[in-house]
């Protein structure tokens, strides 16, 4: 008795080739299969749910679960004359780039999902080669994940950092005494590009950046040497650029504890409540950022592209007081448009999604009309880009001060942004 | 120029505090156990939590959630040694691999008590004290911290050095066989280096946690630079984590102040190298625990 068992013929060269064949079959598509009568439609959630970036997945996945709700309880989304019901399958990626591939693998082989949402940035080049593989529609956050190479990667709602050039020129317009600007960030793909951003966004509005960017880990704690550094030359306004929330939060209460005066500008300030807990109202009045609350009148305007703005705010509040954060609405405008594309294109099939919602270059964005735009910048046009609100603290509030468009600052400064993307390597040409 | 650098001195003094406290709990467990506790950070992260459980949640005076926060995690220390440490006590490499799954335990149970997002603890008092010189200053809950780390150092030194438990501790982390031979109950010693170490750690999470995110990975940051710091001042020396949190303070936010964030980082880094090849027992590590 030998102790050796295989099937005459099969010698492990031949072994290995079959497998090999038969990996790159499963691989290359995902299954084309028709949905059942009143089959649900599962999408993927694989975004950040535990850990430092939670406050940019989680809220999105509670906002997730009030627009499935009431899709749902309007019928679910309508293809080829039947209703189909929407499921989330989340996944908790940690934002781990390993954690996120297998996330991305288990959504795809095992839920069957038809469409995958990400936060982004670090966790998604390893999906990327998956979608490329599978053909899955993966969305993002963050635009700045976008490369020639992403073709079935889309940016449909928020056009980070691009975004941040608003708040920026909105600042330039409005307060034409602030001359002089400090940026700080954590050292990854979120903050790189977005300092980048900030960058251009002051030398366009005539505002000059006296210092170098300031560069901090993050697994930093202790931000009193950060605020000391950025306060040392008296700048007039300090810019956090997209810091996340647990380093907004001790930046803003170092700055109020260390005396500072000036302006603030950032990307977001998630929970600000707990800001002016911490600081002042007065303090907090007249901070910058980029994400409204939903339960700002502004957003009844008819070009915003939003169900119910005011009444989902309402009932996210009432189910998670104090958790409304910038993302909260974001994961739910991305499925708006998807629905859209779905019910358009008949099919929830990815590909069959993506070309209908890319169908004549435009589309309707969260905040109003939009094009698929991104080609200069990121080497496709897989960006949906439009207005973008400029939201102020006042008297203790967020609150828009104005919708403004993002297209007409490229138009005007595009050449100065491709110079600071380029200069800190964030150029699609640039990343790996 | 002064205002910076006067300021810059602040800001390093209370993080050298907070390290410090971490630090030497940190060596008083290797040295007295043998054991590289892992869950160290976990510990700091306790007491963090038992502050927003007790102060903010219970509404109990600040003081008294430190000071519950410290006894809690000492105790949770008593229970990490008599479940985990002692019957691994001739296995070092088993108490290592305890400590990391107690660390994800610990992590896990946190997350599933409180949730995910990071808990606002708000300070007793949220002002600044001048120091005599426009623009330096140092914040109130900052200045807890220092006070709280000088005088529980002082107590831990005194108590080393001139009680009999003292005593035991420093003959059981220089030799422990031969200080059972003289009658020292190492169950015992053992007892008293993890509550002391832990409480150490607790009461450095309870004082910061208005200060920094409350939140359950908080403790991965401060036992990387623990680490660092136990390796610089020589480990299992009590003094030279004194003396290395304080020289690892002071270059880190030096660094940070004047250069960046992420350059402070790989800073420290080569701290630790350059002691490490200059006199690999660390400054005052001795060959014996090298």
């Amino acid at each position: 008795m030998s102790g050796i068992f295989y099937k005459k013929g099969l010698n492990r060269r031949r072994f290995l080739q079959g497998t090999a064949v038969g990996a790159a079959l499963a691989a290359t598509s995902v299954p084309r299969k028709a949905l059942a009568q009143g089959e649900p439609v599962k999408i993927g959630f694989l975004a950040p749910l535990t850990g430092e970036v939670a406050a940019w997945g989680l809220p999105g996945l509670y906002g997730c679960e009030i627009w499935a709700e009431w899709v749902n309880a309007a019928g679910g989304i309508k293809i080829g004359g039947e209703s189909h019901n929407v499921e989330f399958v989340s996944y908790d990626n940690e934002y781990d780039p390993s954690k996120a591939r297998a996330g991305a693998q288990k959504l795809i082989n095992e839920d069957g999902v038809k469409f995958i949402m990400m936060l982004g940035g670090d966790t998604m080049p390893p999906v990327v080669d998956i979608s490329n593989r599978t053909g899955m529609l993966v969305s993002t956050l963050l635009p700045s994940d976008l490369t020639p190479d992403t073709k079935n990667l889309i940016a449909p709602c928020e056009v980070h950092p691009i975004y941040n050039v608003t708040g920026v020129e909105w600042l330039g317009e409005n307060h034409p005494e602030v001359k002089t600007a400090v940026i700080c960030a954590q050292d990854d793909a979120l903050g790189r590009p977005s300092v980048a951003t900030y960058l251009a966004a002051f030398e366009a509005a005539g505002i000059e950046v006296i210092d170098d960017p300031l560069f901090f880990d993050y697994s930093t704690t202790d931000f009193a040497p950060v605020m000391t550094s950025l306060m040392a030359n008296n700048p007039d306004v300090i810019c956090l650029d997209t810091s996340y929330a647990d380093f907004v939060h001790p930046l803003m209460e170092q700055a109020f504890l260390q005396g500072y005066e000036g302006k603030i500008i950032s990307c977001t300030a998630d929970f600000y409540e707990q800001i002016i807990e911490k600081t002042s109202q007065d303090f907090v009045d007249g901070m910058i950022f980029q994400f409204p609350d939903f339960d700002d009148a502004a957003l009844n305007e008819s070009q915003v592209n939003f169900q119910n703005p005011n009444d989902f705010y309402a009932e996210y509040a009432k189910r998670w007081p104090g958790e409304w954060g910038a993302v909260s609405w974001e994961y739910a405008s991305i499925m708006d448009l998807w629905k859209a594309g779905a019910e358009k294109a008949g099919s929830v099939e990815p590909q069959d999604v993506l070309a209908a919602m890319k169908e004549g270059g435009t589309g309707l964005h969260a905040f109003g009309e939009a094009q698929w735009w991104g080609k200069d910048l990121f080497g496709i046009d897989n960006a949906l880009v439009g207005d973008w609100p400029v939201v102020v603290i006042e008297g203790g509030k967020a609150k828009i001060k104005e919708f403004k468009s993002i297209p007409a600052w490229w138009d005007k400064h595009g050449d100065i942004l491709v110079k600071h993307m380029d200069a800190m390597g964030e150029m699609y040409y640039q990343r790996t | 120029m002064l205002e910076l650098l006067l300021q810059t001195g602040v800001n390093a003094v209370y993080a050298a505090s907070y390290m410090a406290l971490i630090a030497v709990g940190l060596v008083l467990i290797f040295g007295v156990m043998g054991v590289i506790n892992f869950a160290h950070g976990e510990l700091y992260m306790l007491g963090a939590y038992a502050v927003f459980y007790f102060y903010v949640e219970q509404s109990l005076n600040f003081f008294l959630a430190v000071a519950i926060g410290m006894v809690f995690v000492g105790v949770v220390g008593l229970l990490m040694e008599r479940a985990l440490f002692r019957p691994l006590r001739d296995n070092p490499l088993g108490g290592l691999i305890a400590s990391i799954g107690l660390l994800l335990c610990l992590q896990s149970a946190i997350t599933l008590g409180f949730g995910v997002r990071s808990k606002n603890v708000n300070p007793p008092v949220q002002q600044a004290l001048q120091l005599g010189i426009d623009g330096v200053s140092v914040p109130v809950q900052r200045l807890y911290v220092v006070i709280a780390a000088v005088l529980l150092l002082v107590a831990l030194w005194l108590f080393l050095k001139r009680s009999r438990f003292g005593w035991a501790l420093r003959a059981t982390a220089q030799d422990a066989e031969a200080a059972a031979l003289q009658g020292i109950s190492l169950n015992q010693t053992s007892r008293i280096a993890m509550f002391i170490g832990a409480a150490l750690a607790g009461v450095a999470g309870a004082l910061t946690a208005p200060i920094v995110p409350t939140e359950p990975l908080m403790g991965h940051s401060v036992i990387v630079t623990a680490f660092i710091i136990i390796i610089v001042g020589g480990i299992g020396s009590l003094e030279g984590a004194v003396v290395a949190a304080v020289l690892y303070a002071f270059v880190h936010t030096f660094v940070t102040t004047f250069f960046d964030g992420t350059i402070a980082d790989i800073t420290g880094l080569l701290l630790m190298l350059l002691v490490l090849v200059i006199k690999p027992t660390g400054l005052f590590g001795t060959k014996e625990r090298a």
